[in-house]
């Protein structure tokens, strides 16, 4: 995996983990309670679609990752990264695991000038 | 291969584990199909929204049957590669989490010769975390200072 390539996947996979899941956290935390309670189901209907859309752009990213980085495909971590984009707030602490775990460690290996600054 | 191996490889397919996992991968890929073909029929009776489900499941469906090749194409790779050195237990371990650190290194069993010097370093590296002086959730840990 070339340094080059394997930040561009990384970055991928952080940006869908980050709009989906903030995608996600609308939908259930504002478009479902608005569903239920306030009568009104266009917003679950329209953010639901969207979160679909993208959770498959995110599944594909994200395992493009796990593979980037060398994690078992059958492997717990894997498919927690994977079904992350679906459970509420999840991706955030899935990509903080798995940035610590699996993707610093890959960076740092193969081009450590390109380790991003992590927060 | 040195010929230690008296079983055929890909035998671990009709393991029990494996078969198990067959089997889900079967009775997903039957679910996703089938909730994409109830979504058809309620997009056809006039709810406009399934059409985006109608769409979605058999990519989902397509997704899990890639995903399910892969964990076999992984596995074959596993148990191939040269079974000397560091690599010898990885033929005995279904999985690497069990194993000692350093038993198990999966990004060792490169097809190809490595005569790219990044590749290895890093499969250096990668060796260097598995080995048993420097479990590596403990070099990723301090790669990075934990928050708060």
């Amino acid at each position: 995996m070339r340094p080059d390539v394997l930040s561009l996947v990384v970055r991928g996979y952080r940006t869908m983990a980050y709009v989906t899941g903030t995608m996600l956290c609308v939908l259930v935390f504002v478009c479902i309670p608005l569903q239920v309670w306030g009568n009104n189901a266009k917003p679950a209907d329209v953010v639901g679609t969207i979160h679909g859309f993208l959770y498959i752009i995110y599944i594909v990213v994200a395992f493009a990752m796990t593979r980037a980085v060398r994690m078992k495909v059958a492997s717990p971590g894997t498919i927690i990264v994977l079904l992350a984009g679906t459970i509420p707030v999840l991706t955030f602490v899935v990509e903080r695991w798995v940035s610590r775990r699996h993707i610093a460690p890959a960076l740092a290996g193969v081009a450590p000038s390109e380790q991003p600054v992590l927060r | 291969m040195t010929g230690a191996q008296p079983r055929p490889r890909w035998l671990f397919l009709v393991s029990p584990r494996w078969l198990a996992w067959h089997a889900f991968a079967a009775a997903a890929a039957w679910g996703m199909l089938w909730l994409g073909d109830w979504q058809f029929h309620r997009a056809e009776s006039g709810n406009a929204l399934s059409w985006a489900y109608t769409i979605e499941w058999p990519i989902f469906t397509i997704f899990g049957v890639i995903f399910w090749a892969k964990t076999i194409v992984d596995e074959w790779r596993r148990q191939s590669a040269p079974a000397a050195g560091l690599l010898s237990a990885s033929a005995l371990a279904d999985d690497g989490l069990d194993l000692p650190a350093g038993a198990h290194t999966p990004g060792l069993a490169d097809d190809e010769p490595t005569d790219d010097p990044e590749l290895a370093a890093y499969n250096a590296y990668l060796a260097r975390l598995n080995s048993p002086q420097a479990p590596n959730y403990r070099m990723a840990r301090n790669s990075r200072p934990a928050p708060r």
